[in-house]
């Protein structure tokens, strides 16, 4: 019994023991769900916190990423308007301008679909000049409804207004509404071409992509698109209104050059029958005159016997101008044949000083009776120029022969050379009476002579000058003379290097 | 034995010309050899049967595949509005054969799956098979249907890659190309097999943001609710938007803030792309969404999207351990040429770096579908949105 006792209060203490033990563990227990149930708590808390941070985060990231995605379709948009625009000045084809407008333009500038009207002054009707975006039927179907209702688009036109889908003008909200569905677009920019002259139009440019919301920059960008399309037009039209005149004035000077030329060929061929005629009038006129000149001569000698004062006197003029004739027909003679390329002028070297020396020699007479001074300025060393030396003394005699005729008693003639880029020049100058500017251009044509005292006095022919410019410009030279009235005059001539 | 290539893009304006002009290129390229395969990338508008016809005319008996594509991914850049042609030549020790399926979303996106996949394996009985390509209509099948179809028959850990077509971003009509016909609702592939190597790389490089959350109920690409809330407001607590102003922003916020879902095994989280919000809060994704997935809200920078490509490229050239590669696939998610926009070019660059010469050819995608590790290729392929997808392949030498 007893130890039935003692067992039951062992385990009655030992119960207890472990009630309290349990008990201890228990609370224990409790305190660590406690401290987790806290932890879990504070770790939801962190989480929640983490998570208005990422709401934070992402608004902040959303906003950013719209400014860079609205600064990149600006970008964009630039870039692409700034290479359409070059592809525009690329052509000066009215035909060819809307059709640079390609799809990737218009994608880059946000947009799928895009068509340009011309308003056509004549017909009244607007014509439809670029499609994209549109199969054909669609887009004859947009034109006809815009002819239809044609009067809202050309207000457009006259006001040089932009409508698009963020127009916000009252009077234009019912016309707004109208334009996508003819257009079939959800957003849309139309905007005017402008040119200055002719044809002025319109260019639509839209999008179905209900997401793309147009601003003003959008707007601005198609305005700036269809302004350089109009001035594209009216540089297409003023190349072409320039390009049809200068096409036309190439025509009328084509047609003058033809004429020209025919008048040429008409007076080269009058020319050589004029020099044909001269050359056998010439010849056929010295046969008799060399018969007259030597019975004259004959009969001056007395051979025939003695003549009587009076038809001596008058033998003389015959015999003087026979002379006179025998020369002229000669001059004549030379003229013609060298315009006629019939003769040949046999260059040599010669010595510019040696000629004008040996003529002035021939001339010493002439020179004396009247005091005239000549003073020959040609260096020693004066290069020598390949001439013929016949025909260029006939130059230096009939050029100085006219200086003494011209020049008064005690005047001055100066026979002067120096070497110029491609040959020779040499200037005789006189001071004589000079010539009148209305004759300068004349004075080598043939038989003309400068109306004055002197040529009243003196007879002359009028051939010699004509002569000499026919004999320097076989040489490949020119001749030239400058003069003033009561100042005297210097004939000058050129002979190349080469010639 | 090498796989002799030949690429050519063109963007003539005319249609053919372009198409022309491609396959001369490729076919410059090719040399003499004969094309055993081509692989066409085009944008929509280049989808007729007269350009496939072109193209055949052009190239011989070769197999053609392919799909359109917002942009062709090439060594000349990146082209809208263009036509790409590659050619492959492959040598006998090289096994290959295509085919397609039509009118998937009648047949449901498992049962398409199964029928593509029983179609290329003909053939292939006692040969192994190494790699699939797949080009697909992701806007009538989810992408994930179609690969658990395909797995089905080809094997859970058979390494796919493909593509869900994409068009000018309107989202409305994708196409398939087969032989002389396009098609849409439709899947096209090719499975090679035989002396054949090539090493995958998949990266997106969004981050997980906020707090887990979990799928509570959801069907299908649907999600209804999300810690037994509607799905819907979890972004409207993020962005603190209602619901309009949510549906108007969806194409943004779709692109930068996908959800991430966590696969059990897997390192890498699954995005899945927003299509639309229904009015009862239910998210519809580009891509099954499973219930009881924990899923994140993830958010992505150019930065870390470039650096993204820059480990795909990495994770593909190291498969490849120095073996030889005859040319690059890329697979690019549309979102990614919208979120890099102007340096959309300078993702291409980076692949150029690690392949230096290599022909690279690539498409811009509605979805892309690989293993999500990409160093273990041989685990299950998932649809994935967002991503760059990097296959290198070579014949074996």
């Amino acid at each position: 019994m007893i130890e039935t006792g003692l067992l039951m209060i062992f385990l009655l203490v030992a119960s207890f023991a472990a009630i309290i033990i349990l008990s201890l563990v228990i609370v224990k227990k409790m305190d660590k769900i406690t401290a987790v149930r806290a932890e879990g708590q504070k770790l939801k808390s962190s989480l929640d916190e983490m998570d208005e941070q990422a709401k934070l985060i992402v608004r902040t990231d959303m906003e950013l990423n719209k400014t860079q995605e609205d600064l990149d379709k600006k970008i964009t948009g630039l870039y692409s308007l700034q290479r359409l625009s070059r592809a525009i000045s690329t052509t000066l084809e009215e035909g060819q301008i809307f059709q640079m407008i390609e799809a990737h333009y218009l994608e880059e500038l946000g947009f799928e679909k895009a068509c340009a009207f011309l308003w056509d002054e004549p017909g009244k009707h607007f014509e439809l000049n670029m499609q994209t975006g549109y199969i054909r039927e669609e887009a004859e179907g947009i034109l006809s409804a815009i002819n239809s209702q044609k009067d809202k688009f050309l207000n457009l036109i006259k006001d040089e207004k932009t409508l698009s889908s963020i127009t916000r003008s009252p009077s234009e909200a019912a016309f707004k509404e109208k334009v996508p569905v003819i257009f079939k677009a959800a957003s849309f920019v139309l905007s005017p071409v402008l040119p200055k002259e002719g044809e002025k139009g319109l260019l639509f440019v839209g999008t179905d992509n209900g997401e793309t919301v147009l601003n003003e920059g959008d707007e601005e960008l198609v305005t700036i698109l269809a302004n350089q399309l109009g001035q594209a037009l009216e540089n297409a039209r003023l190349f072409d209104k320039t390009w049809r005149s200068q096409q036309g004035l190439e025509q009328k000077v084509e047609e003058r050059t033809r004429d020209l030329s025919r008048a040429l060929a008409k007076l080269e061929a009058v020319s050589r029958r004029k020099s044909d005629f001269i050359s056998s009038v010439s010849h056929e006129l010295r046969t008799p005159l060399t018969s007259i000149k030597g019975y004259a001569a004959i009969l001056l000698t007395g051979k025939l016997g003695d003549l009587p004062k009076d038809i001596r006197e008058r033998l003389d003029k015959i015999n003087r101008h026979s002379d006179e004739l025998v020369h002229m027909v000669n001059d004549l003679l030379d003229i013609a044949r060298i315009e006629s390329g019939k003769v040949a002028m046999k260059k040599e070297p010669l010595n510019l000083k040696l000629i004008a020396e040996k003529i002035s020699d021939l001339l010493s007479v002439q020179l004396k009776e009247k005091h005239i001074a000549l003073i020959i300025d040609i260096a020693d060393n004066a290069v020598s120029i390949s001439a013929d030396r016949s025909q260029f003394e006939r130059v230096f005699i009939n050029l100085l022969s006219n200086a003494i005729k011209f020049t008064p008693e005690k005047g001055k003639i100066t026979v002067s050379s120096h070497k110029t880029g491609d040959g020779v020049q040499v200037d005789i100058a006189d001071t004589g009476c000079g010539i009148p500017e209305a004759a300068l251009l004349s004075i080598f044509e043939e038989f003309y002579r400068v109306d004055n005292a002197v040529n009243q006095e003196v007879k002359g022919t009028g051939l010699g000058l004509s002569l000499v410019k026919h004999i320097i410009e076989a040489h490949g030279g020119k001749i030239w003379v400058n003069s003033k009235i009561g100042s005297g005059s210097t004939f000058s001539f050129t002979i190349p290097n080469e010639a | 034995m090498s796989i002799n290539i030949g690429i050519g893009v063109s963007a003539l304006k005319d249609h053919i010309e372009a198409a022309k002009d491609a396959v001369v290129q490729a076919r410059v390229n090719l040399r003499s050899s004969k094309a055993g395969l081509a692989i066409v990338f085009s944008s929509p508008e280049f989808a007729r049967p007269a350009i496939l016809k072109t193209i055949r005319s052009l190239a011989g008996s070769a197999q053609i595949i392919g799909s359109s594509t917002l942009a062709v991914l090439s060594d000349k850049g990146i082209h809208k509005h263009a036509i790409a042609v590659l050619l492959l030549s492959f040598p006998d020790t090289v096994y290959y054969n295509s085919a397609c399926v039509n009118n998937i979303s009648l047949a449901q996106g498992g049962r398409a799956g199964e029928d593509l996949a029983d179609k290329l394996l003909y053939g292939f009985k006692n040969i192994r098979r190494d790699l699939g390509i797949i080009f697909s209509d992701g806007l009538k099948v989810p992408g994930s249907d179609l690969i658990n179809g395909l797995q089905e028959k080809l094997g859970r850990s058979f390494p796919l890659a493909g593509a869900s077509a994409s068009d000018n971003l309107a989202f409305k009509k994708t196409f398939q190309y087969y032989g002389e016909e396009v098609f849409s609702d439709s899947a096209c592939g090719v499975i090679w097999g035989g002396k054949f190597n090539f090493a995958l790389g998949i990266k997106h490089g969004w981050k997980p943001l906020g707090k887990p959350r979990v799928i509570t109920r959801s069907s299908g690409n649907v999600v209804h609710e999300i810690d037994g809330e509607p799905a819907v407001k979890v972004y409207q607590e993020y962005f603190s938007f209602d619901l309009a102003r949510l549906k108007k922003e969806l194409r943004l916020i779709s692109t930068l803030y996908p959800i991430g879902l966590r696969i059990p095994g897997e390192k890498e989280y699954l995005l899945r792309n927003l299509l639309a919000i229904e009015d009862d809060g239910s998210i519809i994704c580009q891509g099954n969404v499973p219930a009881q997935s924990p899923i994140r809200l993830m958010i992505g920078t150019k930065e870390s999207c470039l650096e993204a490509t820059r480990l795909a490229a990495l994770e593909a050239k190291r498969g490849m351990a120095g073996k030889n590669i005859n040319f690059v696939l890329v697979f690019d998610s549309v979102s990614r040429y919208i979120l890099l926009g102007r340096r959309a070019g300078e993702e291409l660059a980076i692949i150029k770096e690690y392949f230096k010469d290599t022909p690279v050819l690539g498409l811009y995608t509605y979805g892309e579908q690989a293993p999500l590790q990409s160093a273990n290729y041989y685990g299950k392929a998932y649809f994935h949105n967002q991503s760059v997808a990097i296959l290198a392949a070579g014949g074996q030498m």
